[in-house]
């Protein structure tokens, strides 16, 4: 069958040479001498990874609209029910911004440690343990006056997740242990132990619930309206991704983690010290993902329950600092249009039958295609070099 | 040339693979430069040179890893055009390269089949037969169903040749094969090749071994900085010639040198041992002293531990034992960042991996190491004006050619790269340099401008470790010569007294006292 492609392949270039048929891999039928060539770009510009991007985004919706086709579904009544749904009207477009709210957290966690090259998958960890810091301090600081009180519950959260997401990055600086593999696993073992507090230690007395008391209403953070949830917490996930911004670009210690993700081999040559580097990247890291927790706890949820981290904020995050390319204004923009979908998905189940599971689904797509853009833009095609043709040129 | 192809299969001694004005450039190196070889039906032909020579690009180039710039390959007479290693394989042309390209958890027999096309059958019971066969008629003794993993490298390396005549090639390309091997190893590899040849076999063997050259092949091919020097017959020339073109003899533009006034020692290494646990070459008790004002130059053929003393230097790696002291303080244990704070320039080998970010803008790059310095940086956060001023000072003083100090540095040419380090290590006036291979793949001009400079830092009084492969550059610039075999130094000579030949000598490690000739 390949040799019937080759067959159609060389047509448009003047014929195969004299001796039959030549065997070739399939990929490289693509690129046949005289027709188009894949090269290696020596230079990627911004503008090529918007377009990319954008195109991947485009083709996300295509194939998403194809599944909703699949569905039975006409996928414009689909998607405006997803639009309506998450940015509809003021309540549903402020709704939104009160679920982006953790995930520009998660996605900054995520975004700040893939930088300096640290595959920290550990965000969801993280921003438990910053739950678990923020409810230690409110647990243990009874006396402190208000403002000082949250202060301390924001940096206990912010130690906590620093510290949880340490655990993985001394093991990575000391023996060498692939963080990935030790980040994943410490999800599970902080999971099991806020399992565990809910369940001994910090449940709530008279209630057979797993769960933790009700904070006392002082503690809960000021809202910005009467009619939305929206709390203070999404002003600091912005100032946050301000201050990510300025740390990456504008610091030595920014500078420091940057090379140390382009080229540890050279980092290390120049006296950075890279154990350094990656141990501070993974604490403001942890430190992020862990004031995520401490915004949802204070800001939405005034207590800890077995359902806490459901909703995979941590990996959610991943997938955002990815598609976002890293750059902590995108992830902004990236963790709204999530939160949107994830807000606009319960309309869109009530109003067309599509089940709310499709925005995983759509995540997920996106990530790939967007993660192949990146990719795909490093090359270009070009017109195969002159010297292929002369091969065709051969006594046949 | 394509009326000679029609006329079918060559006969012995006639050219069977001709390498044609062929070009190859990699973004800074041109590593092949309008080579033209001619390789002879059922000889063995080395392909002699330094490392960075060009001698593997050129012979990837033959077995289709990549496609000439310019120039073309042609077999018996008609051009080739090599997409991929698999084309090479199908016109008959294998490759072993110096890494073993073997499934370790299979067996002999499964590792020589992987590479069979996925249209054809797979016939095991033939391919064992044929493997059966090959190793009586050779005299190797490998059980086929060995796990390869379990085979000793010299038995792996079988493994490998046999996968690549199992194909049925007719030109075998062996890319430094005795690197892993002992001398008993080496000496059974060269009685099997050349019954091989005498069977018809056409045999390529990349070197930079002038012994084995002499031992093994019938012609020789020498290339130096991507160019080829020149063919000869074996049989015409002894080990003294083919060092000669290897090292090469191009009279390059003088360069002004008032003669060193050596001043305290800037650089004083002692018994220095280090291990090889990175890959990167061991020391074995290397002494070596450099004065402030001078430039001590340390020849060597690449492999003999340059790589690990530049490491010792820079602070990357520690030595097991002695002592290294710079400007009168012991650094033997110092981090690099400390190293570097007492006054010690380093530009490395290998200027992309080690010398520079590529994905960083070039005045980034320019900063790199001093980011933190009081110059450009306060309380942590980098001072951008000082930056930018301190960039636009070191393109213009020292010509480098980028549109805007904003540039990525990944699109500058070679030559610019290194300018980029030369501005960067230069400007705090340093008071040791420690270059290693400063001119490699650059062109003359480039490589001038950087010799100048070495030697106006050393007029200046800094003291310059300077480390090349290039023994002109070494002739031309030093004032003291060192010569590095086997982890130590194992001469010292004043570039007046001595002569090319001799050093030569030193470094392949043949005529030094002791009588080390591996």
């Amino acid at each position: 069958m390949s040799e019937q492609v080759g067959d159609t392949a060389s047509t448009g270039t003047g014929g195969e040479p004299g001796g039959g048929p030549t065997r070739r891999d399939p990929l490289s039928l693509l690129f046949q001498p005289g027709g188009w060539r894949l090269e290696r770009r020596l230079e990627t510009r911004a503008v090529h990874e918007l377009y990319a991007t954008l195109i991947a985004l485009a083709i996300t919706a295509v194939i998403i609209g194809l599944l909703v086709i699949i569905a039975g579904v006409s996928p414009l009544s689909a998607f405006s029910s997803l639009y309506d749904g998450a940015f509809g009207d003021r309540e549903s477009a402020l709704e939104t911004l009160v679920q982006a709210t953790p995930l520009i957290l998660t996605g900054l966690a995520a975004a700040i440690a893939f930088r300096a090259g640290v595959w920290n998958i550990g965000g969801q960890g993280q921003f438990i343990a910053g739950a678990i810091g923020t409810w230690w301090v409110y647990d243990t600081m009874p006396g402190l006056p208000a403002p000082l009180l949250f202060v301390a519950m924001f940096a206990g959260a912010a130690v906590f997740g620093a510290v949880w997401a340490s655990v993985a990055s001394v093991l990575l600086v000391r023996y060498g242990t692939n963080e990935i593999l030790t980040t994943v696993m410490l999800n599970f073992v902080i999971d099991y132990g806020l399992s565990w507090l809910l369940s001994g230690p910090w449940q709530a007395n008279n209630t057979p619930y797993s769960q933790t008391e009700r904070m006392v209403e002082s503690t809960f953070l000021p809202r910005f309206f009467d009619d939305s949830r929206l709390h203070l917490g999404f002003a600091i996930a912005l100032v946050m991704a301000a201050v990510v911004h300025f740390v990456v670009r504008r610091t030595t210690l920014g500078f420091e983690l940057r090379a140390v993700g382009v080229n540890k081999q050279a980092a290390a040559y120049k006296g950075i010290s890279t154990g350094a580097a990656i141990i501070a990247v993974m604490a403001i890291s942890g430190a992020l993902a862990g004031m995520a927790g401490a915004g949802e706890l204070l800001g939405l949820h005034h207590r800890i329950n077995f359902e806490f981290g459901e909703q995979m904020i941590g990996f959610t995050g991943i997938i955002i600092a990815l598609v976002a390319r890293l750059h902590p204004a995108g992830v902004i923009v990236v963790a709204i249009a999530f939160a949107g979908l994830l807000n606009g998905s319960t309309q869109m189940q009530i109003g067309t039958g599509i089940p709310a599971a499709l925005v995983t689904v759509i995540e997920g797509v996106a990530l790939v295609l967007v993660l192949l853009a990146a990719v795909a833009c490093r090359y270009r095609l070009r017109r195969a070099a002159a010297h292929a043709d002369e091969s065709a040129e051969g006594p046949g | 040339m394509a009326d000679t192809a029609q006329s079918g299969a060559a006969a012995p001694g006639e050219n069977i693979l001709v390498a044609e004005e062929v070009t190859k450039v990699f973004p800074g190196v041109v590593a092949n430069d309008a080579v033209n070889v001619e390789i002879r039906r059922g000889e063995i032909h080395c392909l002699l040179g330094e490392n960075g020579a060009g001698k593997t690009t050129l012979a990837d180039i033959l077995y289709g890893v990549y496609q000439p710039d310019e120039g073309r390959v042609l077999l018996e007479g008609q051009p080739l055009d090599l997409q991929s290693p698999r084309d090479a394989i199908d016109a008959g042309i294998g490759m072993v390269h110096q890494h073993f390209e073997l499934v370790p958890p299979l067996s002999v027999i499964e590792n020589v089949v992987i590479g069979t096309p996925a249209k054809q059958w797979l016939d095991l019971t033939e391919a064992r037969r044929r493997l059966e066969d090959f190793f009586e008629s050779y005299d190797v003794h490998i059980d086929p169903d060995a796990e390869v993993g379990r085979l000793s490298v010299g038995e792996q390396q079988w493994v490998e040749i046999f996968k690549t005549l199992y194909f049925g090639v007719e030109i075998l390309i062996l890319d430094e094969p005795t690197a892993v091997l002992t001398p008993q190893g080496v000496e059974e590899l060269f009685r099997i090749l050349r019954a091989m040849r005498d069977e018809g076999l056409t045999i390529i063997l990349i070197t930079h071994k002038l012994r084995e050259v002499m031992a093994l092949s019938d012609r020789v091919t020498v290339l130096r900085r991507g160019r080829v020097v020149g063919t000869v017959d074996t049989a015409d020339v002894d080990q003294l010639d083919l060092a000669r073109m290897m090292v090469g003899r191009e009279v390059l533009l003088q360069i002004d040198k008032a003669p060193s006034e050596p001043g305290d020692p800037v650089l004083e290494a002692e018994d220095v041992h280090l291990e090889s646990d990175t890959g990167r070459g061991s020391l074995d008790g290397l002494s070596i002293t450099v004065g402030s004002g001078e430039i001590v130059g340390v020849a060597g053929v690449s492999g003999n531990g340059q790589n690990a003393l530049f490491d010792a230097l820079v602070g990357v790696r520690h030595p097991s034992s002695g002592t290294i002291r710079i400007a009168g303080q012991d650094t033997t244990e110092t981090s690099p960042y400390k190293i570097a704070a007492l006054g010690v320039a380093t530009v490395p080998a290998d200027r992309i991996a080690q010398g520079l970010l590529m994905d960083f803008s070039v005045k980034e790059n320019l900063v790199l190491g001093n980011h933190r310095s009081r110059q450009f940086a306060r309380s942590g956060v980098l001072n951008r004006p000082r930056i930018d001023a301190f960039a636009a000072e070191s393109i213009e003083s020292f010509e480098i050619k980028t549109p805007s100090a904003s540039q990525t540095t990944r699109t500058l040419s070679g030559g610019n790269l290194q300018k980029i380090i030369m501005a960067r290590e230069l400007s705090g006036m340093p008071s040791l340099i420690v270059a290693h291979q400063p001119t490699r793949g650059l062109d003359i001009a480039a490589s001038e401008y950087v010799r100048r400079r070495l030697v106006q830092e050393r007029d200046r009084g800094a003291g310059v470790l300077l480390m090349s492969e290039d023994l002109d550059e070494i002739f031309q610039l030093s004032d003291r010569i060192a010569v590095i075999f086997d982890g130590r130094i194992v001469a010292v000579a004043e570039p007046d007294t001595t002569t090319l030949e001799e050093i030569g000598m030193h470094m392949a490690g043949a005529s030094s006292a002791t009588g080390d000739t591996r």
